[in-house]
């Protein structure tokens, strides 16, 4: 009997190597096949949890997060130790920040928080915590959460830049209302906020110059179709630049987080 | 405090008890310690059909089936390509239990519904006229797809008795009123639509349902062409052109637009109407009998 | 302690329903075949005008180029006004090359009394999610063919 156990044991730590190495080779969808046969003979259940949460490793591999939070969730059933918890939880939460659900994940990081078990692991909790807030395009909140673990963490200044670099909107839209065009050239667009200006005072100037003639239709047609049209537009295009510029900033920073950030990635 | 922490540990342990055998259902031992042996793909085959992950479950019918022969092996490898939609690999494997097979009723059967949820309705047509297929068991279901398939393209329909005769008595209303709309739609023509525009701008378009279009083509070409008489009688020869030309323009997209608008009145009609069927049937999944193995 | 009794077991039950759901729902993410696939960080980028020179034909050329003139010295300046997608722009240019100048230009007066009807509603076009109706140029070339509703 012994030896019989012994030598499924066996084979199931081999079926066990060879999961894992669809894994290593990124063939997920192989590798969950495996982890499910290794699961379906393992009769005593020794591997349930390394099985939950190898394959929720896969689907979020392949950007399938709802099961890849199932998953996770199973191996948080079947943990055996408070860090094999803790590790599953990170892991659901990292999977809802690529998910861009980032409410879940701050909440969820909330919650981390509060468990008295996991009081040595704040470090990374507020590690996941920037980074949920960095998925939420809120930089400066980022910044503060980088800033508990240490006040040199290198994501800091990032966070930092990301968020000075960027432009107000509310204010690229006021100016615009008080001179149509300055909003654009606030935010960096010299000849279209130029080209909005000269539409507002040509149509000003045309639908003024109608009514002083005492040609009222005319000057209600071109004052309503010509230049309320630009006054608004030089409104809209100031907060579409102001909102698109902010966006380029913050994807210059996700875009160096992806490609050339050295640190753990969700 | 502590009595009402009590019950929630309880419950959690309750809830811990019922979901973690839901979860982890169907684990076995390996009684020879190969677990790729292929009896033991059979039974993790069986596991994940069971557990409809199909696609895997395939993998594992092949490769048992390159060793041993077993029709229900076989019938639960086609079935799994016909639940994952892989209808050509399914008629093709059910089609191999045609003969000398206890599941060959079944098959038939199946072989018949994979054609017909490949949506060619015309090969399924030719197939069910097949004589070395009939099904002694199933002939009837299959006859049935058949005339619901009458349906679901744009083949003249058979005569109403023929078509009604397959069906239950608690649905011939509503498929008499189904075959009455096939066979008699309630279309605008295009042609009537761009003759009343041409009459009346905008006429068309009312005729097609579209009032407010109507309508403002009316407002657009009477106020362009009233401008362009204006203009022309103050000597505004350039203006006078101008708005004529607008006032053409709005006629004419308006005669062009009308015959358009009856055309995309009918394609909404066919498009309601074909949605409606395919409920119909789709509800009561077209009155096949439930088979699996 | 009646009351929450039969609020937890309500609770219970709901979570075990939903987690049934899910459970049918897994197998269908693998019903297919699927590779590793790493998601981007970056927020999508905002939908601007199709600005690309059409090159099949002289005129498909010309009307490009006049269509980029419009949008550079007035639809990018005077805001977002037309409700269609596609806008009433690049409705004629799709017209023009789907028929012909001339059903193109008729295509076009109708689009823009369609246009200029304020009574314009989700009953005859389908809502996108840009919060635009949809009001593709083949649905108008006269061949019942090519509608798509």
């Amino acid at each position: 009997m012994f030896v019989f156990s012994v030598k499924a044991q066996d084979h199931l730590s081999i079926q066990l190597d060879l999961a894992n190495n669809l894994f290593n080779n990124k063939q997920y969808y192989d590798a969950i096949t495996e982890y499910k046969r290794l699961q379906f003979f393992d009769s005593t259940k020794t591997f349930n949890y390394e099985i939950n949460y190898k394959i929720g490793e896969c689907y979020k591999a392949g950007a399938k997060y709802d099961d890849a939070v199932k998953y996770f969730s199973l191996a948080e059933l079947n943990a055996r130790t408070d860090n094999e918890l803790f590790d599953s939880k990170i892991q659901i939460i990292r999977t809802n920040i690529l998910r861009r659900t980032s409410d879940r994940a701050l909440q969820l990081c909330d919650e981390l928080e509060k468990d008295e078990r996991f009081n040595g692991k704040r470090d990374e909790i507020n590690y996941w915590r920037g980074w949920a807030f960095i998925f939420a395009d809120n930089w400066d909140a980022a910044a503060k959460s980088f800033a508990k673990i240490n006040s040199n963490h290198e994501l800091i200044k990032l966070a930092e830049q990301t968020e000075k670099a960027k432009v107000s909107v509310t204010f690229a839209k006021v100016i615009s209302y008080i001179l149509p065009g300055a909003g654009a050239i606030y935010t960096g667009n010299f000849l279209s906020g130029l080209m909005s200006l000269g539409w507002n005072l040509l149509s000003g100037y045309w639908t003024i110059n109608s009514f002083v003639e005492n040609r009222v239709f005319d000057g209600i047609v071109v004052g309503e179709l010509v230049w309320l049209r630009f006054y608004r537009g030089a409104i809209q295009n100031a907060e579409e630049f102001a909102f698109e510029k902010n966006l380029e900033v913050s994807n210059k920073s996700l875009r160096y987080l992806q490609n050339e950030y050295k640190g753990i990635k969700p | 405090m502590i009595s009402k922490t009590k019950p929630n540990k309880k419950l959690l342990i309750t809830i811990l008890l019922i979901i973690i055998p839901l979860t982890t259902a169907n684990c076995q031992l390996t009684t020879d310690g190969n677990i790729l042996s292929f009896q033991n793909r059979l039974r993790f085959g069986n596991y994940l059909y069971k557990d409809q992950d199909y696609l895997r479950a395939a993998d594992e019918f092949k490769e048992y089936l390159r060793s041993e022969n077993n029709d229900t092996v076989v019938f639960r490898l086609a079935n799994s390509y016909f639940q994952i939609g892989r209808y050509t690999e399914a008629a093709g494997n059910f089609k191999g239990l045609f003969f000398n097979s206890q599941l060959s009723e079944e098959a038939r059967l199946m072989f018949y519904e994979s054609i017909f949820f490949q949506n060619d309705y015309k090969l399924f047509r030719v197939l069910a006229e097949e004589r070395n297929f009939d099904s002694s068991l199933y002939g009837k279901d299959i006859e049935r797809l058949k005339y619901i398939s009458y349906f679901l393209d744009n083949t003249d329909l058979p005569s109403e008795n023929i078509v009604l005769k397959s069906f239950p008595d608690s649905v011939q209303s509503r498929l008499i009123n189904f075959y009455q709309q096939k066979k008699f739609p309630q279309h605008k023509s295009p042609t009537t639509a761009a003759i009343l525009s041409t009459l009346i701008p905008g006429a068309g378009k009312i005729y097609t349902g579209e009032i407010g279009d109507g309508i403002t083509s009316l407002i657009a070409t009477a106020l362009t062409t009233y401008l362009a008489i204006t203009n022309f009688n103050a000597d505004h020869q350039f203006r006078g052109w101008l708005f004529s030309g607008l006032a053409a323009f709005f006629y004419a997209g308006n005669i062009y637009g009308s015959a358009a608008s009856a055309q995309i009145y009918n394609a909404r009609i066919q498009f309601n109407f074909d949605k409606e069927v395919k409920l119909f049937f789709e509800q009561r999944n077209y009155f096949l009998p439930k088979v699996d193995y | 302690m009646k009351r929450v009794n039969v609020r937890k077991i309500f609770s219970v039950g709901i979570y075990l329903s939903l987690l049934s759901l899910t459970y049918n729902l897994n197998a269908q993410t693998d019903w297919v075949r699927w590779e590793g696939k790493e998601t981007l960080y970056e927020l999508p980028a905002i939908h601007h005008h199709d600005n690309t020179v059409d090159k099949s034909s002289f005129g498909m050329i010309l009307l490009s180029v006049l269509r980029n003139t419009y949008y550079f010295f007035i639809s990018d300046l005077d805001g977002d006004n037309c409700p269609f997608e596609p806008s009433c722009s690049a409705f004629f240019l799709q017209s023009v090359k789907e028929t012909s100048i001339f059903k193109g230009s008729l295509m076009f007066a109708d689009r823009f009394t369609r246009d200029i009807n304020f009574f314009k509603g989700t009953d005859h076009y389908p809502l996108l999610t840009s919060r635009k109706f949809s009001d593709p140029a083949n649905n108008y070339t006269l061949h019942s063919e090519k509608i798509k509703l």
